[in-house]
């Protein structure tokens, strides 16, 4: 029988006809694995392959690696493989490390499309759960409202002061810098086109109906959700994964009326202060607009500014910066109550939380908008 | 007769004004389990970030294999490190990562082994510690002692020479701890590896310590060597007497 013997890529071939004898070149080990290739089409065709343990001093887990290759490959080809030469030592190591479970590493292809339609359908799914969820939530919390005289002493009143300065207070300086800054824009921008057709004084129309109707409220919330309602998702989501929800829970304390409606009635109550503040800082800033580039006085401007707002337009605004509290802080509650895991959900759900509460706070505001506009308010 | 892996010299660590260890001398030898013990404040955690390189000791130094390892450039740092793997107190797992994730980063760093290499050994190393199959499961979606196994088997994947456990038995139920307790033996003397355990549990003590140093907060240092079975009968010092047969002061 004729006996061929090749040196490569790591491994010593000896190979005949129906058999084949693999040794080692260089020691086993992970940094040399590069060093290691081994010519599979040789152990196509043969019956019995050999893995010849001699000499071999040094070694770590990486002959374990290679060993289960050869493992793999004697089910793809059918062959008998034989490991020979295992001192005591190396044989202690091979079974410490042995893969008890022998797993067939093969990668599973799907088709790309199919795994697409997969995931759009686990996503749609997901979403329809957890607005259910919510949609439950929301319940609970109406309930616990409209119950609230009967309860009274059951909800935690003592935080409230704390979250209405943190969250209400505290939001002044930003809210009102923005829409001041907000009024300014709009009043810069009017002043520009209404100069074309000599209608400057309606620089105070445009920028008193468009701050108390839109802007100022609109503003207030998405500030407000950026900074309440994550605020709110990350504690109570904090307080979830590391189990004081639980330990509330288990001392008999009620998490909506300890955690949720002291957080909600702050923002509701918060809100329409905080817009009417930022309404009227939004039309100075107008009316600082007006009066550097059109030649408007402050008493020009003031007096078509009462001429063109009505009561509609500032209850109009101040109606829906309630809702847009209530659904923020609802929503930033929902999110830090559904936290589960560690910091990585905390996280998301706080990410969440912003952008869910946004998408309402736009998609309320369009309602209102129709809907106050069919009524002819 | 076997060499020493780790030489601890004239240590002393302080924050400010406040000493929490001074003088600590010892060493460890290759391939034996060796436990760093005492009660609650008394350093044990310091000491063991001092060994990890995590803090520098205010003096004194840490050798690892003869080559100092403390205060050292950040290049000889980086290839002990790679001799060493820690188990910490609460795992370590990376949450956001799967458990063959949090491996395949570190073969990602360190090794040039092809994709399926790499994946044999992620399977080898899961199938060691118990946790076959577990390959795609986040660390939240596991037991406390699926974690720690899983963080043996992250630590155990470049082969280090030392483990490091800080408090491996804490969370664990006895029969869990008993189980750690046997890993913790097979990996020792199949693989040869130096163990170094932080713990207070006595009972993984009494089982697998081959030797022992006890430390303690009133002297800020080590008040004991010795093997388990010497430090149990030794009456002579109440303290050390009194933790290893668990009696009250």
């Amino acid at each position: 029988m004729k006996t061929k013997t090749e040196i490569k890529n790591g491994y010593n071939y000896l190979e005949n006809e129906n058999s084949i004898i693999i040794s080692f070149n260089y020691s086993p080990i992970i940094k040399n694995s590069k060093l290691f290739r081994l010519e599979e089409n040789r152990l196509s065709n043969k019956s019995i392959v050999i893995l010849d343990l001699k000499d071999i001093i040094e070694y770590d887990s990486y002959l374990i690696v290679i060993i289960s290759i050869f493992r793999n490959l004697a089910v793809k080809y059918n062959f008998e493989l034989q490991i020979i030469n295992e001192n005591n030592e190396l044989s202690n190591f091979i079974n410490i490390l042995d893969i008890k479970e022998y797993k067939n590493i093969q990668e599973k292809k799907v088709f790309w499309l199919k795994r697409h339609i997969i995931e759009v359908g686990e996503n749609i799914t997901n979403i329809l759960l957890d607005l259910r969820n919510f949609i439950e939530f929301f319940g609970i919390i109406i309930i616990k409202f409209l119950a609230l005289p009967f309860r009274f002493k059951k909800v935690r009143w003592s935080d409230l002061p704390d979250i209405f300065t943190k969250n209400g207070v505290m939001a002044v300086p930003i809210t009102v810098l923005i829409v001041f800054l907000i009024g300014l824009i709009s009043g810069y921008q009017g002043a520009l086109q209404l100069k074309q057709f000599g209608a400057d004084i309606f620089i105070a129309d445009l920028v008193g109906i468009s701050i108390t109707r839109e802007l100022s409220p609109l503003m207030v919330a998405i500030l407000v959700a950026g900074r309440s309602g994550s605020s709110f998702a990350a504690q109570i989501g904090t307080m979830k994964v590391s189990e004081e929800i639980d330990a509330l829970t288990t001392l008999g304390f009620d998490k909506y009326d300890y955690l949720v409606l002291p957080r909600v009635l702050a923002i509701t109550f918060a809100m329409p202060i905080l817009v009417l503040i930022c309404n009227l800082v939004g039309v100075i800033g107008g009316l600082v607009a007006a009066i550097t580039t059109l030649e408007i006085t402050l008493s020009g401007y003031i007096n078509q500014l009462q001429a063109a707002l009505s009561l509609g337009d500032i209850f109009s605004g101040l109606i829906k910066s309630i809702i847009f509290g209530f659904l923020i802080s609802l929503v930033g509650c929902y999110k830090g109550l559904s936290a589960s895991g560690g910091a990585e959900s905390v996280g998301k759900i706080t990410t969440g939380s912003v952008v869910i509460s946004v998408f309402l706070i736009i998609f309320v505001d369009a309602l209102f908008t129709f809907l106050l506009s069919a009524l002819g308010i | 007769m076997a060499e020493n892996i780790i030489k601890v010299e004239n240590l002393k660590v302080a924050y400010g004004d406040r000493i929490i260890l001074e003088n600590i001398n010892f060493s460890i030898l290759k391939g034996e389990i060796f436990f760093i013990v005492g009660g609650s404040g008394c350093g044990k955690s310091t000491l063991l970030r001092q060994l990890i390189g995590l803090e520098s000791p205010t003096s004194g130094n840490v050798y690892i294999k003869n080559t100092l390892f403390s205060n050292t450039d950040s290049k000889t740092k980086n290839i002990i490190l790679k001799k060493i793997g820690v188990l910490f107190q609460s795992s370590g797992l990376f949450a956001s990562m799967t458990l063959e994730e949090n491996m395949r980063l570190i073969l990602d760093t360190y090794t040039d082994l092809t994709e399926i290499e790499k994946s044999n050994l992620i399977n080898i190393k899961l199938s060691s510690v118990g946790l076959a199959g577990y390959n795609n499961f986040y660390p939240n979606e596991i037991s406390g002692g699926m974690k720690k196994r899983a963080a043996i088997a992250r630590a155990m994947v470049l082969d280090p020479e030392i483990l490091f456990f800080d408090e491996p038995a804490s969370g664990l139920d006895p029969v869990t701890s008993a189980s750690l307790d046997i890993l913790i033996k097979e990996i020792n003397k199949g693989l040869g590896t130096t163990i170094v355990i932080v713990s207070h549990d006595l009972q993984s003590i009494l089982n697998i310590a081959e030797r022992v140093i006890m430390l303690d907060k009133s002297v800020k240092g080590i008040i004991a060597e010795g093997t388990p079975k010497e430090l149990k009968n030794r009456t002579e010092q109440p303290l050390v007497y009194n933790f290893f047969n668990r009696i009250a002061n």
